[in-house]
């Protein structure tokens, strides 16, 4: 089944390097999105949603918990599966953004099984 | 409390984890406490506040930068990368130790909250933030071809 994914970093680079990840662990998407911050995120997610969001947690503008909440306000992205990616690894942090409404969350530094391990329940 | 020795080990085994997971490039302790700063450099640096407050850096060389950027991003190692790949590459270096380091506190210093990092560039880059504070420095060999330190200064509240 064809599969959508965007990936929410600041950083660009960041973003080169999740994607890179991805396609080491073995998933392929036919459509891929990349936004800079969260505000950007939930404005591409109205417009067109995806199925998986890989999202940062410390960003600029808009962090990603605050992106996962609103992400859950909007009526085409209630099926999304948002999976944070941060080197934030405080198990209190964790619970919260997971109970927020997060499917998934991979501490940094991330290996491609760690993303085959999360996003693969997903793909079917 | 912890011991200096402590968190020179923290801080080794925290780069020692990113390099082997994310760069693959082989890390061990050096004994060369500094790079050429008469040479085009790089300096990352991360800071904190919370429990303990302070800063992470690592200072590098160009082609070392470089040569990282390159691992990170799958490149040829003869590939063209650009002045902003290599900042992002080595700022998200600085974030991912930090954030490993954290880890290895948490039991310890449960609030610690970490900045968004930030690169500079150029000849002659050292860090004197926080001269008062105490002052960890860990050199490291990369590949046996770099080297790289990492500096943790921070004080206690």
């Amino acid at each position: 089944m064809p599969k959508s994914l965007m990936i929410v970093d600041d950083s660009a680079t960041m973003r080169k390097i999740i994607m890179r990840t991805v396609r080491m662990s073995g998933l392929e998407f036919d459509r891929t999105e990349e936004a800079g911050n969260g505000a950007e995120a939930i404005e591409k997610l109205k417009a067109s949603p995806v199925d998986i969001v890989l999202c940062d947690i410390n960003m600029p503008e808009m962090p990603g918990t605050e992106m996962v909440k609103q992400a859950r306000q909007l009526p085409n992205c209630q099926n999304t599966k948002i999976i944070m990616v941060s080197t934030e690894s405080a198990q209190d942090l964790i619970n919260s953004v997971l109970a927020s409404g997060a499917n998934g969350y991979i501490t940094k530094p991330f290996t491609p099984e760690k993303f085959q391990e999360q996003l693969a329940p997903f793909m079917s | 409390m912890i011991e200096q020795k402590t968190y020179h080990e923290i801080v080794l085994d925290a780069a020692k984890e990113v390099f082997e997971t994310m760069i693959f490039m082989e890390i061990e302790p050096s004994d060369q406490a500094s790079i050429d700063e008469s040479a085009l450099s790089m300096l990352g640096t991360i800071t904190f506040n919370g429990d303990i407050e302070g800063c992470m850096a690592i200072s590098l060389s160009w082609p070392c930068g470089q040569t990282i950027a390159r691992n990170m991003l799958a490149m040829e190692s003869n590939a063209e990368v650009s002045r902003q790949e290599v900042c992002d590459a080595v700022g998200e270096v600085a974030n991912m130790v930090m954030g490993s380091i954290k880890s290895r506190l948490q039991d310890i210093y449960s609030n610690i909250a970490v900045s968004i990092p930030t690169v500079v560039t150029g000849r002659e880059l050292n860090s004197t933030l926080g001269e008062d504070a105490e002052k960890v420095a860990v050199p490291v060999c990369l590949n046996e071809e770099f080297t790289a330190v990492f500096l943790l200064l921070y004080r206690r509240k």
